[in-house]
């Protein structure tokens, strides 16, 4: 019994557990709950987030922090409509060209931002959030407060057309969750992320390049971020400077709550999306049995609290800033 | 002359040089009057600025202080009808307390600040569009003028904002150079570790500084929603990032223990300047952010003292 109910089972477990409680209790209050239906709108809603929330997956499992994702998705996302029109309008005009120069602006992004936190030494979270307010400013910069919408039916069909209930972004999704759970687990940067945040000195000593790893990880997170801001655009048939709005808050509550711990080499993608999962069940579930959707924010900040705090192993923190 | 003994000089110096520059390419912005009004445009958030100083101060950080001003903006606009003079004191209490309940997570339940301020600004957010029902609140023009008028008024020239600013300066440097609390501070913002060992209460100083902070925050809201005479959940968005940028270009580095409100003051000014001189050369409002995002990049890396990060994370 002792061994089942150790700390670290806990953490594992719990936020599975958690979600799982949490379906039950909705479908309690309302069996509309647990339907197909209603899945696919939490899947949908889920997609773009946890493509989001994969991203600072890696750059929290390295200890750092990364608050840049409502600029690079808002950018991407615009950046993206931009290209897509530029290069004919629909898919098969060409305009699929846009994919990968978007993926590649992304990745562009999380260099900057990889950059200017390890060449000029500031601390992540602040140079992530002002490289992000800078995305955000270009963003506006470059619509002009305009909404940019494209109507092409065969890249809507991300959304439209649904197999077995679910539309095909839930389906790219999956298949890119499972290729982050390929990095992390079965490629050497995958592994490195998990020995910066283990213990950076002790990385260091055993001959890592930690700075590469760390500018490369702000460079994934990027990648997966312009997918975030494709898929929102895939969503929402448009883009405009705030489409990225509150993924930030989002996105580190879902990682946070599905067990990866913020300091570092605990955790991964499965928590990740357990956690996306138990966040959108929440912002669903709570519109579904009646409560006010202005709740939101305020109970994701409460849990985000309560997340953390079970999973500080508070002998092993002196003091925290 | 070495570098090190003039950073301490950098803000004022670069303050003087732009007030210079854009004085030079439009004479018309150094006239006594618009220099006035300028500086009583940017009191809410000098406000604001002048609380952050505190969180940044001690090592850490409150992302809170936006929501707690448009929580606030709501508060105010709410109550103003019942509770008449008595509403100051509550966004005040208001913004004390929550202040209090994030420095009580970061320092008690060991959640980074800036974690459990967003947590905390979710919080806020969260009531401001209860209170609010999401809409924009309008408050009653004859009521605010009579009872919070003065704050917005103009004596001679000067407008009434700036007194309320130096006053609030005043405190805020009486407390940091004059008191218990403020050397605790500056001991915790020079080193934590050192300040416990030496048997200071660090974590009642370091919850009383976010509560500062947040009851500043909360008197930024306050005036602002005066100011506009209304509030909204989202009304001071735009306000958290020039408010960083503010502490930090006055020369607090994001490491603490150096700097101080006096900086600050300076900051604000800076940003004051450089968002003026951004309308004079034709860069729209709404492309300010990433001027401020590319500024902020540079303070900080100016100003953060290295040898205080083992490791940068």
């Amino acid at each position: 019994m002792q061994r089942i109910l150790s700390r670290e089972n806990v953490i594992r477990w719990a936020p599975l557990l958690v979600l799982v409680g949490l379906i039950i209790l909705f479908t309690a209050i309302n069996p509309a709950f647990f339907s197909q239906r209603n899945f696919a709108r939490i899947a949908i809603a889920a997609a773009p987030a946890l493509m989001v929330a994969i991203g600072v997956t890696f750059i929290i499992v390295m200890g750092s922090i990364d608050l840049s994702m409502e600029g690079t998705v808002g950018l991407t996302a615009v950046l993206f409509c931009f290209a897509f029109l530029a290069t004919g309008g629909t898919l098969a005009a060409g305009a699929w060209v846009a994919v990968p120069l978007i993926l590649v602006l992304g990745a562009i992004i999380g260099l900057v931002n990889g950059l200017v936190h390890v060449k000029l030494r500031i601390p992540s979270f602040m140079a992530s959030l002002a490289i992000g307010f800078v995305g955000t400013g270009a963003a506006v910069l470059i619509t002009g407060g305009d909404i940019v919408k494209i109507n092409d039916d065969t890249f809507r069909a991300l959304l439209t057309w649904r197999i077995a209930g679910f539309p095909l972004m839930v389906y790219v999704v999956a298949v890119l969750a499972l290729l982050a759970w390929f990095i992390q687990s079965h490629t050497i940067l995958g592994r490195n992320f998990y020995a910066v945040g283990g213990g950076e000195e002790l990385a260091h000593a055993s001959g890592l390049n930690v700075r590469r790893v760390r500018i490369l990880g702000f460079v994934l997170a990027g990648v997966f971020y312009a997918v975030a801001g494709i898929l929102q655009v895939a969503k929402l048939g448009q883009a405009e400077s705030v489409s990225g709005a509150n993924f930030m808050f989002i996105s580190i509550t879902s990682v946070v709550v599905g067990g990866v711990a913020l300091w570092g080499g605990i955790g991964g993608i499965w928590n990740t999306v357990v956690g996306v999962l138990i966040v959108n069940v929440i912002n669903n579930g709570m519109v579904v049995i009646g409560l006010p959707d202005y709740l939101q924010d305020g109970m994701l900040g409460l849990l985000v609290i309560v997340a953390v705090v079970l999973s500080t192993d508070r002998r092993s923190v002196s003091f925290v800033k | 002359m070495d570098l090190q003994r003039l950073k301490p000089h950098f803000p004022w110096i670069t303050l003087l040089v732009l007030v210079v520059f854009v004085g030079i390419t439009d004479p018309n912005f150094l006239k006594p009057a618009n220099l006035l009004s300028l500086a009583g445009d940017i009191v809410p958030l000098f406000i604001m600025a002048l609380g952050l100083t505190f969180a940044i101060y001690i090592g850490g950080i409150d992302l809170s202080a936006q929501s707690m001003a448009n929580m606030i903006t709501v508060v105010a606009s709410v109550y103003l009808a019942s509770l008449g003079l008595w509403v100051a004191a509550l966004c005040v209490v208001l913004g004390f307390g929550l202040g209090l309940l994030s420095g009580f997570i970061t320092t008690r339940l060991f959640v980074p600040s800036f974690i459990s301020t967003l947590a905390v600004g979710g919080v806020c957010f969260s009531v401001a569009q209860w209170l609010s029902g999401n809409r924009a609140l309008n408050m009653d023009a004859e009521q605010r003028n009579a009872l919070f008028g003065w704050m917005i008024g103009r004596t001679g020239i000067i407008p009434n904002e700036l007194f309320i600013a130096a006053a609030l300066l005043a405190i805020c440097l009486f407390i940091e150079r004059r008191t218990t609390l403020g050397r605790a501070l500056k001991a915790v913002g020079a080193g934590e570790l050192a300040a416990a060992a030496s048997g200071l209460n660090v974590t009642r100083y370091k919850m009383l500084a976010f509560a500062i902070s947040g009851a500043l925050a909360a008197i930024a809201g306050l005036l602002f929603s005066v100011k506009l005479s209304g509030g909204a959940p989202t009304i001071a968005n735009g306000f958290l990032l020039p408010a960083i940028v503010a502490v930090l270009v006055g020369g607090t580095p994001l490491t603490g223990g150096v700097g101080g409100v006096l900086n600050t003051a300076i900051g604000t000014l800076i940003v004051a300047v450089i968002r003026a001189s951004m309308l004079y050369f034709g860069v729209q409002a709404t492309q300010q952010q990433m001027v401020f995002g590319l500024v902020l990049i540079v303070a900080i890396a100016l100003t953060i003292d290295r040898s205080k990060l083992r490791t940068v994370k």
